[in-house]
């Protein structure tokens, strides 16, 4: 059964998943810009091997937090929002969840059409999904890029929008996925 | 046909049909060439714990093998290594460089058999490999099956790249890359006429 009772904040599950998936990208962009301009070589391939580890890792995380997320309801918007603030908000997250699935599965399969397959930290050899294709890698790498672009602009009006809703709104928006906070009213 | 009834007539052929069938007999070893285009030589390495296989177009293998004449016989393989082909032109033209083959200097890698034994399952042969200069040992084990057309040899051998200074720089890392490779390979064998 879904979680009934609507909850004021989001739950310890919910937010582990927020910040680990949210540090995640965070790294994920670091080590992927690193890499874009590294020359061909032992730290380049390096660099990229840690990147799809992190990948494949933020692609199971999201399949994990998605099936969380059907069976414990998020916490309902403030009801001082407008209809189009909350169609912007739910499209914004859902936004996240379309490239959390898309950016990890898009990298994998550039590798695959590489033939350069996915390791995970060394421990077991994901499985290619394409056949080897020089110009379908180079339609991936493309894809990759533009997806990491719509990736950093939908963060940076998720940050905008979370940041307007605590000091602007004064709503608990914001904390309710803070841990170690205490939601209230405020004014 | 008529070839063998004209030598039934001549007294030095049948001295010939004599000579080889005592080869035979004392275990000489057929000479076999390689068909090219149904034969793979092939390895396989890992880097960043991921798997990657290549082949090599352009190789010579002389063989001269019976399982009856395990002493007589012999394997001869000329690679070039330029050949090499990983499926990726990036990784080829690494693989190419001064770190790796450094085939500006070391175009060719070459692999003689010194000794052959039986083993439970086919046969193993102990070898020498140049490669990038260095030579050192690489035994291998393989089957031989004969066919209406030739034989066949499918075998496995297994090498650390760093032994033959496969791995300059960085490249000698082996958590990048892992210093063994192992190498498969898979002979459509003609009989010399």
């Amino acid at each position: 059964m879904p979680n009934l009772k609507l909850q004021a904040r989001y739950g310890a599950v919910a937010q582990g998943f927020h910040w680990i998936i949210a540090s995640l990208i965070v790294v994920q962009f670091t080590l992927g810009l690193t890499a874009a301009g590294l020359p061909l070589g032992m730290h380049k391939l390096n660099v990229l091997a840690r990147h799809k580890s992190f990948g494949m890792t933020v692609l199971m995380l999201a399949i994990l937090r998605l099936l969380w997320r059907f069976r414990n309801a998020p916490p309902p918007l403030p009801s001082a929002m407008t209809p189009i603030e909350k169609g912007l908000a739910r499209t914004t997250h859902a936004a996240f969840y379309v490239l959390l699935f898309a950016l990890p599965i898009s990298g994998w399969l550039m590798s695959s059409a590489k033939k350069y397959s996915v390791s995970w930290f060394g421990l077991f050899t994901w499985p290619d999904l394409i056949g080897k294709s020089a110009p379908a890698f180079d339609a991936l790498h493309a894809t990759h890029q533009i997806l990491g672009v719509a990736m950093f602009s939908v963060a940076v009006l998720h940050i905008f929008a979370a940041l307007k809703h605590h000091f602007w709104n004064k709503d608990d928006v914001l904390l309710r996925m803070l841990p170690f906070t205490k939601s209230e009213k405020r004014s | 046909m008529r070839g063998l009834s004209r030598c039934v007539l001549l007294p030095v052929c049948w001295a010939g049909i004599a000579l080889s069938a005592a080869a035979n007999a004392a275990g000489a070893p057929t000479s076999y060439t390689t068909d090219a285009a149904l034969s793979r030589l092939e390895f396989a390495g890992t880097q960043a714990g991921a798997q990657f296989k290549a082949v090599f177009h352009e190789f010579t293998a002389a063989v001269d093998f019976a399982p009856e004449a395990l002493a007589a016989s012999s394997f001869d393989v000329l690679i070039d290594l330029s050949s090499v082909d990983s499926q990726d032109n990036d990784r080829d033209s690494t693989i190419r460089g001064p770190d790796l083959y450094d085939v500006a200097h070391w175009p060719t890698a070459h692999y003689v058999t010194r000794s052959f034994t039986k083993t439970a399952t086919g046969f193993s042969a102990t070898g020498a490999l140049t490669l990038r200069g260095v030579t050192k040992d690489v035994p291998i084990d393989f089957q031989f099956t004969s066919s209406a057309t030739g034989a066949k040899l499918d075998g496995t051998a297994s090498l650390k790249r760093l032994d033959f200074g496969v791995g300059q720089g960085d490249w000698r890392s082996t958590e990048g890359v892992k210093d063994e490779v192992k190498i498969n390979f898979s002979l459509v064998l003609t009989p010399k006429h």
